[in-house]
């Protein structure tokens, strides 16, 4: 970045600069999917024919995880409503979808650590075996996730107005955009793979 | 906001294809109605158990597939795009690699322990 006073394109500089770091933090992302792939296989293994019943079927409400499964959407939606907007430069609607965003994304926190509480209180414990373990630590690292993107909302909340939603702030959202529609990617597989089929 | 400055925002899309909203609409419907789907065939209990696991198993990779292209913007138009795809590919391999291996070694532990 030194020698972008001494390069005539500048701006044109910048932008190739931003795309690699875009890049990057994409690498990133698909390193996460790789955290997420064992922790699916811990969990299929453990959960896989010849093994004695995990005990979560009979704790399973499957109407309070479509309805999580609706917040983490809705919340994705409103993620990119927000995203538009930022290119249309309208600073209160980019900052009132990213609200919705964390409304949404924080009521599936709420209902997730409620469900783990419930679960627990039932006798579904984290360390009850080894199925319930790999339950806990699959679906917990996905909403451990939630919530730092939660944290990350806000605190673009706070910074766009500041950064005066220029590119930095564009970069921002950017990688913000990535991060939660993974998560919503990844909250797939989980219902799937968790929920519906210990349901069955 | 001069029209030089507003072009550029256009571009600055980093692979990640342009920003519509008519696309994000029909990514957020369909997947709604995918999930509902899926939750619908293990609620209402009409299925069989292998037709079940067909089902929601499809409904998940029409709906991975859908989020890819509607919301994360996979495209393959432009060069950051086609890196972006390839990355993501490569990690497809590892995935399967480490989904698909830990099955198979544990399935056959468990096939030659039992039998």
């Amino acid at each position: 970045m030194h020698a972008e006073a001494v390069v005539p394109h500048d701006e044109h500089h910048h932008h190739d600069t931003d795309a690699t770091d875009v890049f990057g933090f994409w690498l990133y992302i698909m390193t996460d999917c790789i955290l997420f792939g064992s922790l699916f296989a811990t969990f299929i293994v453990l959960n896989s024919t010849g093994m004695q019943a995990s005990g979560l079927k009979s704790h399973l409400n499957l109407y309070d995880i479509l309805i999580e499964s609706m917040l983490l959407l809705a919340s994705n939606f409103t993620f990119c409503l927000a995203a538009l907007n930022l290119y249309k430069q309208k600073l209160l609607k980019v900052q009132l979808w990213l609200a919705t965003s964390f409304i949404l994304g924080a009521s599936f926190v709420v209902m997730e650590v409620t469900e783990f509480y419930h679960l627990s209180k039932e006798g579904f414990r984290w360390d009850l075996n080894g199925q319930a373990s790999s339950f806990f630590t699959l679906v917990g690292t996905h909403g451990l996730h939630v919530t730092f993107g939660l944290i990350w909302i806000l605190m673009l909340i706070i910074q766009i107005p500041i950064l005066k939603m220029n590119k930095v702030a564009r970069r921002r959202m950017t990688y913000l955009g990535l991060f939660w529609n993974f998560l919503d990617i990844v909250w797939i597989f989980v219902f799937t793979i968790v929920y519906l089929m210990g349901a069955i | 906001m001069d029209h030089h400055e507003h072009e550029e925002i256009h571009q600055a899309d980093y692979g990640t294809g342009q920003k519509k909203l008519g696309i994000y609409a029909f990514g957020f419907v369909s997947c709604i109605l995918l999930t509902l789907f899926a939750f619908w065939v293990v609620l209402s209990l009409k299925f069989s158990k292998t037709e079940t696991f067909a089902l929601i198993y499809g409904a998940a990779i029409i709906q991975f597939f859908i989020q890819l292209i509607c919301f994360l913007r996979l495209n393959v138009r432009t060069e950051p795009g086609r890196t972006n795809v390839l990355t993501f590919v490569f990690t497809g391999v590892i995935l399967v690699t480490i989904i698909i291996g830990s099955l198979w070694i544990m399935w056959s532990l468990n096939y030659y322990m039992m039998n």
